[in-house]
């Protein structure tokens, strides 16, 4: 590896012009939104220079249990997200969605750097923390997306789902068409990446390696088994959540317990 | 008894109160009509029949059984409710008709075929309609009565009609207040709300009313 030109603090000054020409069309076009401006770049800064000393610090230590944290605090936030993306609150799947994303990103994680790029050990935090993170980033809109369409179909085709319940269907003859769509809301967006990659946009990753000066037929080799990852975590994740939230939505009668405005116990 | 209420309560979350402690009992083969003031529970009423709702407290049993005892769809197979306004799915009219054989609980019946669907519409005055038309393109009156073909198809015991004849004009309202009525004399028992003056006639009535908290049954 020849290793990316450094930038310096001057440089990254410069950058910041970018921010501030976003802050002059906010200001021309009275769009009100400098201030989470300000505030998003100074997060994004402070976040990501704090996250470069604990992964210097974690790749020098090298320990099991400390990989392994970093990864549960990351699926912590990414639960975090996504509730905050998810309006409905009378069903709960927030510790479904934590249990679900840190055993299938954890497993598929390990296969990649375990089995795929063959590290040793498997969990090499300098591979094993920034593919999880990738896999954690992508498969956690997906899963807000499907959640929150899974919920607000409930709610808006209760007449539907009911009509069904009162000819004698089942929970989930009732809700099938309604959690298929929503696994489609959740998968059909990495699906448009597989197909887009390479043409539409370089993702970060492969720009990250070739500017660091690794072969770019490399870094497409990476590049294709973190989609192809990419895929499957959200593939397995969504159809796991969905598959126990949308019982949660039924009631012992198999009732829909989720409804515009009010919910019954 | 076909229903029997023991000390039924049922109320919306930190809100007003549809029964309290009710006790009532309900004889197999009636034709009940259920009136009420708007907003006195009768559409939760037949809902808690067939447990689209539950009860908060007290117990309902039909045939003698406790409801939390039947399987869910094999009640609601049953027992089966027509929504106020029927959900009539984007499908062409054959098939909406036959959905309920899509049903698991339904797995082993035979659909009737097309000639005995077309007489079938006929008595509810639908002779115009082809089974092969679109189901949304059909009128309110339209998808009204072909909601209640639709549930009488997998031969229910009990059905519960929630004003199945409010958007009817004055001659469909009579067609399909008798067709009620003959499934009543072939022994199907009807629970019907109705906010105008029908009386069912020919057939054992129940007046049920429903008014704050409370319910009556008038055989």
């Amino acid at each position: 590896m020849l290793g990316a030109l450094d930038i310096g603090s001057l440089e990254l000054g410069i950058a910041g012009l970018f921010v501030a020409a976003a802050g002059a069309v906010s200001l021309w076009g009275r769009l009100n939104l400098e201030k989470p401006l300000i505030i998003g770049a100074v997060r994004c800064g402070v976040q990501l220079t704090a996250m470069g000393y604990v992964l210097r610090f974690v790749f020098d230590v090298k320990s099991a249990w400390i990989v392994m944290g970093l990864f549960c605090l990351m699926v912590v936030f990414a639960v975090r997200i996504v509730k905050g993306n998810v309006k409905e609150r009378q069903i709960p799947f927030v510790l479904t969605s934590f249990l679900v994303m840190l055993t299938v990103y954890a497993a598929i994680s390990a296969v990649v750097t375990g089995v795929i790029v063959g590290t040793s050990p498997w969990w090499d935090p300098r591979y094993f923390i920034p593919l999880a993170g990738m896999v954690v980033g992508n498969s956690m809109t997906a899963l807000g997306l499907s959640l929150d369409r899974l919920f607000s179909d409930l709610k808006t085709k209760q007449d539907q789902v009911e009509m069904c319940l009162s000819l004698g269907g089942t929970a989930r003859e009732a809700s099938q068409e309604i959690v298929t769509d929503a696994l489609k809301a959740g998968m059909i967006p990495s699906i448009n990446s597989l197909a887009g990659v390479g043409l539409v946009f370089l993702p970060g990753m492969m720009t990250g390696q070739i500017l660091s000066g690794s072969d770019p037929m490399l870094a497409i080799r990476y590049q294709i088994v973190v989609m192809f990852m990419l895929v499957a975590s959200t593939a397995l994740t969504v159809t796991a959540v969905l598959a126990i939230v949308r019982r949660r939505c039924f009631g012992p009668a198999q009732q829909l317990l989720i409804r515009q405005g009010k919910r019954r116990e | 008894m076909c229903f029997e209420f023991d000390q039924v309560s049922f109320s919306w979350p930190g809100g007003r109160t549809i029964l309290d402690r009710q006790d009532m009992a309900l004889p197999e083969g009636v034709f009940a009509v259920v009136r009420g003031p708007s907003g006195s529970g009768k559409t939760t009423l037949l809902r808690l029949l067939n447990r689209l709702e539950e009860p908060i407290s007290g117990e309902i049993r039909y045939l003698g059984r406790r409801l939390a005892d039947w399987d869910p769809p094999q009640l609601r197979q049953q027992v089966t409710y027509l929504q106020q306004t029927p959900f009539i799915p984007d499908l062409i009219v054959r098939d909406i008709l036959l959905y309920p054989f899509r049903l698991g609980v339904n797995s082993g019946k035979i659909p009737p075929g097309d000639e005995m669907l077309g007489a079938m519409m006929a008595r509810v005055h639908l002779e115009e309609v082809g089974l092969d038309e679109s189901g949304a393109q059909l009128s309110g009156g339209q998808r009204q009565r072909l909601g209640l073909l639709r549930a009488m198809m997998a031969e229910p015991r009990v059905l519960l009609l929630d004003e199945p004849t409010a958007s009817l004009d004055r001659e469909t309202r009579i067609v399909v207040e008798k067709m009620a009525m003959d499934l009543c004399r072939q022994g199907v028992t009807i629970v019907m709300i109705t906010h105008d003056g029908f009386v069912p006639e020919q057939v054992p009535v129940a007046e049920v009313t429903i008014q704050h908290g409370q319910v009556t049954v008038c055989l």
